[in-house]
């Protein structure tokens, strides 16, 4: 009897503790209401197709769906990782985005810098919106502009050839194209890139620039004493989040540059997917598998961005 | 900020005034250069060396992009975007940014790790053309409405920010009987106008520049957007053929490839041209309110 109504009571408490969650819900019955179509959203637009990831281990068959087609164990991955243009377009995409991020990072910590030192506000504003515009542009419009000016016949190429240059093919040109689509990302994203860096500047103490007047330091000295080394966790916040991101960057770019001459340089792990899932006769079974590759490899980059940015006090990537 | 005392002019003044003014030509000048060639004829393009302005503009190039018919299909169609996604982007977006708020209910934890993750992991676009497939979305304007209901990062923004509002304001609301829908409409809707001006500007932003998805999901050529309209001119290039089978008499003569493609982008950028100037302070404050959380 003793145990019976040891049990008794734990079920009592069990009960009770459910009711008050129960309780608590219903008290709290309008944030789930609120949540909830942006989570019927999140569930059939992003956790479902996560779900067809599955098909990476199947056999698609369309008119079985993704749930009846057959299992095949690793057999894509298996002629994945036998696929040479597979590993070439993986190393691409590190070489290009490593390069990438070594020389376009630098660039809007130095603009912020000298924006800092503009003195006529005015001036400062309108030069702020011009170098920020072109971010807001699709890299569809940035490489019909930018197209134009390196054309053959475009103008860079008549202003080279009237000082006695000779005529260079800057998108046709193997050699040249990874370094263009360099210097096109800093042209595009570089001022949009500082308004973060003048954010942190903003921020700085203004003592501390008293205190060098005081000592009668130069305005170089202060910009290099001083504003460098306050917003030096933003730019280690930055640099490791921009590192997180090298899985998956350039494919509106490159897709947009790129063309027939030059279409093997620029054949980045995303193109390559485009290129075997869109413009050959799909294997959605295969195409999954690199998808899934990919998934997984820029997540486990992102995760340890993350970690790596927190280190340096920032939010991460999560705010 | 406070006066500098002294305001002499030295050569740090001279060299970041140089740098940055050469910086803003560089960007400025391309866009100067497609303008000015939209309005040349070819004779005068094959003739000047260096064009930088034109003699005689004329608007020939317009007539042929404007009768050519697809730049239309172009407007209707990211017109639709967006004036019936970024209802549906804001609505979502701001649902989802009031739950994160919240602190305590059961099964906070587990919703924020759910969102959070798709921030890390996605399935990618096949399977999401299969399930736009399955729901009979493709070929339709509703898959790429669909497609990208919230951007998690902007929520996050948006939620960081109805966290920063101040506590006691809800609190004392919660005292005066306040239910969840009178605080959202009475407190935190009228104090949080700055960030659904931001946030909109982002989604209007990433409407107007949509094409990847519309090019996966829809293969017709008369839903097309204008980003897409705009790559089939310039960069597949097929205006001649177009315009001269569109039975356009003379095309040679004075529309030449070049101008069509170039007054095609000029058309394109105008709207954001237009804008953006007056605009662009409320991107750079969504990017203060992100800054500052960190």
């Amino acid at each position: 009897m003793f145990c019976a109504g040891q049990k008794q009571r734990r079920n009592e408490v069990k009960m009770e503790k459910r009711k008050r969650i129960f309780r608590r819900i219903w008290k709290n019955k309008t944030i789930y209401i609120v949540l909830l179509p942006a989570l019927v959203w999140y569930l059939i637009f992003v956790y479902v197709p996560m779900g067809g990831l599955m098909l990476a281990f199947k056999d698609y068959k369309a008119n079985l769906g993704i749930l009846g087609s057959p299992w095949t164990g690793l057999k894509h991955f298996e002629n994945l990782f036998r696929d040479v243009d597979f590993w070439q377009s993986v190393g691409r995409t590190l070489k290009i985005n490593v390069i990438r991020l070594f020389v376009t990072f630098p660039v809007p910590v130095i603009i912020a810098l000298l924006f800092n030192e503009l003195r006529i506000r005015k001036y400062k504003k309108v030069l702020q919106t011009v170098f920020t515009f072109p971010h807001f542009l699709s890299w569809i419009i940035i490489a019909s502009v930018l197209r134009n000016v390196l054309a053959y016949d475009g103008i860079v190429n008549s202003i080279i050839s009237l000082c006695g240059g000779d005529v260079v093919n800057f998108l046709g040109n193997k050699r040249m194209f990874q370094p263009m689509l360099y210097l096109t990302d800093i042209w595009k994203e570089a001022g949009w890139g500082s308004i973060i860096y003048l954010a942190a500047i903003s921020g700085i103490d203004q003592e501390q620039y008293e205190a060098a007047d005081i000592d009668g330091a130069s305005r170089l000295q202060k910009m290099l004493r001083i504003t460098l080394p306050n917003i030096m966790p933003t730019i280690a916040v930055m640099f490791i989040l921009a590192a997180g991101g090298i899985m998956g960057a350039g494919f509106d770019q490159i897709f947009n540059m790129t063309n027939a001459a030059v279409r093997e340089s620029g054949e980045i792990l995303d193109m390559y997917i485009y290129r075997i899932t869109f413009q050959a006769t799909p294997d959605f079974g295969f195409s999954m598998a690199v998808s899934l590759f990919r998934s997984i490899v820029n997540m486990v980059l992102l995760v340890i961005a993350d970690r790596g940015s927190r280190l340096f006090g920032g939010n991460g990537l999560f705010g | 900020m406070r006066k500098r005392k002294k305001k002499k002019i030295g050569g740090m003044d001279i060299f970041v005034f140089l740098v940055l003014t050469l910086g803003g030509i560089i960007i400025l000048f391309p866009f100067w250069n497609m303008l000015v060639i939209s309005f040349t004829t070819q004779k005068e393009y094959m003739q000047t060396k260096l064009l930088f302005f034109p003699k005689n503009p004329v608007w020939d190039a317009y007539k042929a992009l404007l009768g050519d018919g697809r730049i239309w299909i172009g407007f209707r169609t990211t017109f639709l975007y967006l004036i019936l996604g970024v209802p549906l982007n804001l609505f979502l977006t701001t649902c989802l940014a009031y739950g994160l708020s919240r602190k305590d209910y059961p099964g906070r934890k587990l919703i924020r790790g759910l969102i959070l993750f798709t921030m890390l992991f996605g399935g990618g676009i096949i399977p999401l053309y299969l399930v736009m497939k399955s729901l009979n979305l493709t070929n339709t304007i509703w898959a790429v409405i669909l497609a990208y209901g919230v951007n998690t990062f902007n929520a996050i923004l948006m939620s960081n920010f109805f966290s920063s509002l101040p506590e006691s304001l809800l609190d004392s609301a919660k005292l005066d009987g306040a239910g969840d829908w009178k605080m959202i409409q009475r407190i935190i809707m009228p104090l949080s106008k700055p960030i659904f001006a931001t946030i909109s500007l982002f989604y209007i932003v990433d409407r107007w520049n949509e094409w990847y998805n519309s090019m996966i999901f829809v293969r017709k050529s008369s839903l097309q957007p204008l980003q897409l309209v705009l790559r089939s001119i310039v960069i597949d290039s097929q205006v001649k053929a177009k315009i001269s089978s569109m039975g356009v008499v003379a095309v040679e003569e004075y529309a030449f490839d070049t101008a069509i493609k170039m007054a095609a982008v000029v058309v394109t950028i105008i709207p954001v041209m237009c804008v953006f100037p007056f605009l662009q302070k409320h991107f750079v404050k969504g990017v203060m309110i992100g800054a500052v959380k960190s």
